[in-house]
């Protein structure tokens, strides 16, 4: 495993939103990570990235017990992300958005600059380098925040939701755009709620509810199981899809 | 007009920093010009940790007062020159700066800047009772000049080029470091935190950075004020008073921005100075209504300071005039 969260329980006074949960996600894998709103995904997320130290459990990243790692310094092995509401740098061209990425491999301004605007190029915002990250819409802040992410080099990519909010043409656009950084090598770990974005980009998906991992699995495998069907739409459904089938 | 606006303005701005004190040649103007860019040094030097760090440092005067004691003790102790406590003050700052960094400045600012506070009172009151550093009475520098290296002069003059080389350093510190990795990343960490670390941006390692450049610079605007003055004591060189003043010039003339804290200094220095010459010492008091003042309208208006008020108006004027044009 690349990197992996191993039995994290993160619990918030009493309430437990990750419960002794064991993920990870392979080298070159794309790992989906799907579950309805309040599952825990985003909760286990941030143990992965450093933003939340895990109540109990390990995080580990090739080899290394990263659990009690700051966010910086795991971005510096190479892990980078993106937030599920967009925290772009608002008072900040996009091009120095991006750069902010950049200074982690390079001290040197001119560099960084350079680099940033080879990744701007990329993932297509070569138009808005000099506009304020400010004056983009949702699609253009989350397509930066995965610019700014990229151009910190990394070995894993998680994404947060990167495809919420945008209408079905920009998701298309989106999904084009995480295969391009898949086959650049990346390995990438995905977390959504919209089932579509999943089946289309994951090659293996493991379901989160009530911060447990109910199945794991190749995208078919787990979407057929009854327990998700459950928990994606109820009990009262579930059971009738299966008097149905 | 690119090359008009990069060169030709920068220099007529040293022309007339330069010509000052020749064409405003009275005493009065001469100190006048030199308290202005003494201010704006310590106020340039604030902006480092309050302006592009953003965290807000109430007690500053803690780092003058290391600078301007550290002059005048090696004066009165060791008989050298005041100019040599120069580095004792700045590696006094130095070491006060990361003893109240280090477990404040990874919390929310508010702890740092009531920390900030309460470090600066207690160092003045410890200072106030302590005989070696001359205790509620003060220090002195030398009376009569014993070299030129004792730096004492009648004139406002040579201390006004003195301090117009050493902010001229301070701004170049800020610019380059403004324009360096780690102004990039003081400018994203004020902007969220949480992202700027998650791609790297080591938080409180640049906070910390800042706050050290900072604590230095304003020891060496300490030192400057000892060494002009001659003549330090706890209320001068550590009151409240002082770190409130650095902080509202850089903040009328705007904060996070190279030149804010020079504006802001050329406006409330002579305001002050004025003030205190026609009112004599009824002055004082009408110094802390200007400054609740600037403060109230800062607040209510112009968070950004008035160079960013310029730039708006400046670029609404350009908007009318393409219209015009248009
Ligand atoms: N800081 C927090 N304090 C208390 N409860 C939290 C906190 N963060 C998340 N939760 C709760 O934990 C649960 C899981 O949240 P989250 O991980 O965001 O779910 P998901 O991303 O799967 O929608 C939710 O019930 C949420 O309300
Ligand atoms: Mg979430």
């Amino acid at each position: 495993m690349l990197l992996e969260g191993r039995d994290v329980t993160v619990a918030f006074g009493a309430f437990r939103a990750v419960d002794g949960a064991s993920v990870g996600v392979r080298e070159g894998e794309v790992l989906g990570l799907i579950g309805p709103n309040g599952a825990g995904k985003s909760t286990f997320f941030n143990c992965l990235t450093g933003d939340l130290t895990p109540t109990q459990g390990s995080v580990h990243f090739a080899g290394q017990d990263v659990t009690r790692l700051p966010p910086e310094d795991r971005a510096a092995l190479g892990i980078a992300r993106s937030f599920q509401v967009p925290l772009t740098f608002e008072g900040m061209s996009v091009l120095d958005n991006v750069m902010i990425g950049a200074f982690l491999r390079t001290a040197h301004t001119g560099e960084a600059r350079e680099r940033a605007g080879a990744v701007i190029e990329r993932v297509g915002l070569a138009p808005f380098a000099h506009a304020s990250a400010r004056s983009l819409g949702t699609p253009g802040r989350k397509r930066l925040e995965i610019a700014r992410a990229l151009a910190t080099e990394p070995k894993v990519l998680l994404l947060d939701e990167a495809m919420a909010g945008l209408t079905p043409t920009e998701v298309r656009q989106a999904i084009a755009l995480v295969r391009a950084i898949h086959q650049s090598g990346i390995t990438l770990v995905i977390v959504e709620h919209i089932m579509e974005v999943i089946v289309t980009l994951a090659e293996r998906v493991v379901v989160f509810n009530q911060g447990r991992e109910i199945a794991n699995g190749t995208p078919a495998e787990v979407t057929s199981e009854p327990q998700v069907i459950e928990a994606y739409l109820g009990k009262r459904a579930a059971r009738a899809m299966r008097r149905g089938a | 007009m690119g090359l008009l606006r990069r060169f030709l303005w920068p220099a007529i701005w040293l022309l007339v920093l330069l010509a000052f004190p020749l064409v405003w040649d009275t005493p009065f103007q001469q100190r006048l010009g030199t308290l202005v860019l003494l201010y704006a040094i310590a106020a340039s030097a604030w902006n480092i940790v309050g302006g592009y760090a953003g965290q807000v440092s109430v007690g500053h005067v803690v780092f003058f007062g290391c600078g301007a004691y550290g002059a005048l003790a090696t004066y009165t102790h060791l008989g050298l020159p005041p100019i040599a406590g120069l580095p004792l003050g700045v590696a006094a700052s130095v070491a006060i700066a990361a003893v109240v960094g280090v477990p404040t400045l990874r919390l929310s600012g508010h702890y740092f800047s009531m920390a900030t506070i309460a470090v600066a009172e207690l160092v003045r009151l410890v200072v106030a009772n302590t005989e070696f550093l001359g205790a509620a009475v003060g220090l002195s520098g030398p009376t009569v000049p014993r070299s030129v290296l004792d730096l004492s002069f009648t004139s406002s003059l040579p201390y006004y080029y003195l301090f117009l080389a050493v902010l001229a350093g301070t701004l170049a510190l800020t610019w380059r470091m403004e324009n360096s990795r780690m102004g990039y990343y003081l400018r994203a960490i004020k902007d969220s935190e949480r992202a700027a670390r998650s791609l790297g941006a080591a938080a409180s390692r640049y906070k910390m950075r800042a706050y050290l450049l900072s604590a230095a610079l304003t020891a060496v605007a300490g030192s400057m004020y000892a060494i002009m003055i001659g003549f330090i004591d706890p209320e001068s060189g550590l009151g409240i008073l002082i770190s409130v003043k650095i902080l509202i010039m850089a903040a009328l003339g705007g904060t996070g921005t190279l030149f804010g804290p020079l504006v802001g200094a050329a406006i409330l220095v002579p305001l002050e100075e004025i003030s205190n010459n026609v009112f004599g010492g009824g002055g004082a008091g009408l110094t802390f209504v200007v400054y609740g003042a600037v403060i109230m309208l800062l607040a209510r208006f112009q968070p950004g300071g008035l160079l960013e008020l310029l730039g708006r108006l400046r670029a609404r004027a350009a908007g009318r005039g393409a219209r015009r044009a248009a």
